[in-house]
């Protein structure tokens, strides 16, 4: 069976205007002969107000290609271009929501302390950070929550408190690792729903990092599917569902159907 | 005294926080075990297993209510809490400092590691010849003293409590470029807190033995100096008066950073489970 390989040297993107371009970029740790190279001749890109899933096989290294996309880990080989800008490090323009909202919180901060704490980092005075941060909280559906800990409050809540402080923080992509993984189903299809609310209303411009096939075709307007070791891309899928999405209806779509047919016998024949 | 160097159990500190209300049986056994060792003390006394010189149990009460109204106790009294408490201060705060400094910095980390060991297992008291030549028995020898003895636990501490930062802090902190002054006050102290406070609890203690021994030990005066004087003039009974109340100052300064342990650090509780 062949698979249509998709093209994805990124000159052809839907959107023609390129927020954040992956031009060739290869991640690992280690330097010379004891290198260990995770990710190698990577390449996309992502338009202004896209929402863009990256899936993958556990283990292909997703996270190593999200801490090189956010700047955390500088790439070997290649660049990462946002908004006209290499990455050089950790970037205003770049938030992350992390996988573990229980250990990236700061539990001796309010949930107010903790979307505000970046916006302090940028020297912004107590009343307009306490102004950001509750409207932050609020577009999460936290109104009036910013007083409690993250520790009284529920995995499903301090994931939206870890969604306001990268929202607060104002920057024009959001990177999210696995950000549903460790919520229960009714939470999880909850707070997807909310990012592509959240996308809708304020235009921010979202990759996110999965595992979960269906949550990445559900979520995103192109699916970046990487498999091998080094990881690399091996296919593109475009969704075409537009900013609306229904837990229900889009997931009965035959277009929903087809891609995820396409992308897991691409992740079984990639085995 | 043992030197337990670590932050407390969440179980530990949860047990602790039911016994909101006042438990009467708790208090009802600790006063009967009180009541217990000072009979048994009462009757080697009477019996005449400890020597001849050692008060009774009512002579050291009599003595206790005499010290209350004499000014001289109460002036030495300050004396030493003054000398006790600024060590004290000094000590945590350079503590806090030079070890949240060196559990971040890994040079910094691992060529101080000897020193820390060394300085911690060193009995300071016996240091006090050399400062006393260098400051003479003045209130500054008797503070820097304070601060050799007490410095040790709330550094160790310090650096145990700045090398618990969680990964994932440390990614968020850098994603969000917070500053490293900020990063400092707001993240790595909060942090290293629970640890932190364990020292500083240990060190209070510690600094009031300090004190209480310099005074012993040399001319600076104090309950220490009263002590001393008491025993000169074979006043045993005041003596232990004396030492009853250095004592209970050290109980009572950890009873209240215990307690002020609890309500600051509500959310350690939470965030280990």
């Amino acid at each position: 069976m062949t698979i249509p390989q998709s093209i994805h040297t990124g000159t052809l993107t839907t959107t023609g205007n390129v927020l954040l371009k992956v031009d060739n970029i290869a991640l690992g740790y280690g330097e010379g002969a004891a290198e260990k190279r995770i990710v190698d001749a990577l390449s996309f890109d992502v338009g202004l107000g896209e929402f863009i899933s990256i899936v993958g096989p556990s283990g292909v290294g997703k996270t190593t290609l999200l801490r090189g996309l956010s700047g955390l880990l500088k790439p070997k080989v290649g660049q990462v271009v946002v908004g006209g800008h290499v990455v050089s490090g950790p970037h205003p323009d770049i938030a992350v929501v992390f996988q573990d909202y229980s250990r990236s919180l700061m539990p001796w901060m309010s949930t107010r302390e903790n979307v505000a704490f970046p916006l302090q980092g940028r020297g912004a005075g107590k009343a307009e950070r306490n102004k950001e941060a509750e409207a932050a909280l609020e577009a999460v559906g936290l109104g009036g929550q910013g007083d409690k800990y993250p520790w009284e409050m529920s995995g499903g809540m301090q994931q939206r408190v870890a969604i306001a402080r990268a929202l607060a923080y104002n920057a024009k992509v959001l990177l999210m690792d696995e950000p549903f993984a460790s919520v229960d189903a009714q939470t999880r299809f909850d707070l997807e729903d909310l990012v592509i609310d959240l996308r809708e209303k304020l235009g921010v411009t979202i990759i996110l990092v999965t595992h979960d096939v269906d949550e990445a075709i559900y979520l995103a307007d192109k699916v970046i599917v990487i498999a091998e070791k080094p990881a690399t891309v091996v296919d593109v899928i475009e969704t075409g569902f537009g900013t609306h999405r229904d837990q229900v209806a889009t997931k009965a779509d035959p277009r929903f159907q087809d891609a995820r047919a396409r992308i897991l016998t691409r992740l079984r024949h990639n085995d | 005294m043992t030197l337990e160097m670590q932050a407390p159990t969440p179980t530990a500190v949860k047990a602790g926080r039911v016994g909101s209300k006042v438990n009467w049986g708790l208090t009802l056994q600790r006063v009967l075990a009180l009541i217990i060792i000072l009979a048994l003390w009462q009757v080697a006394v009477v019996v005449g297993l400890l020597p001849s010189i050692t008060p009774g149990v009512i002579e050291v009460f009599g003595a206790i209510g005499a010290a209350l109204t004499m000014p001289t106790f109460w002036a030495a009294l300050g004396q030493t809490l003054t000398a006790a408490t600024t060590g004290w201060l000094i000590s945590c705060v350079v503590g806090v400092t030079l070890g949240l400094l060196i559990g971040t910095i890994r040079p910094l980390d691992r060529s101080t590691s000897v020193v820390v060991e060394f300085g911690r297992a060193f009995p300071t008291i016996a240091l006090m010849p050399v400062v006393m030549l260098m400051l003479g028995a003045t209130m500054t020898m008797e503070v820097t003293m304070v601060v050799l003895a007490s410095v040790w636990p709330v550094l160790v501490q310090a650096i145990l409590g700045s090398r618990r930062l969680d990964p994932a802090i440390v990614d968020t902190v850098q994603i969000f470029r917070i500053p490293r002054a900020l990063w400092f006050r707001r993240v790595l102290l909060p942090s290293a807190m629970p640890f932190i406070a364990t020292g500083i609890r240990i060190s209070a203690s510690i600094s009031i033995l300090a004190a209480v021994g310099v005074e012993v030990l040399t001319q600076v005066p104090g309950l220490g100096r009263l002590i001393t004087l008491a025993q000169e003039a074979q006043r045993w009974d005041m003596a232990f008066a004396y030492l009853f109340f250095a004592g209970l100052f050290g109980w009572g300064i950890a009873t209240l950073l215990a307690w002020g342990e609890k309500s600051l650090l509500a959310w350690n509780r939470q965030s280990d489970d």
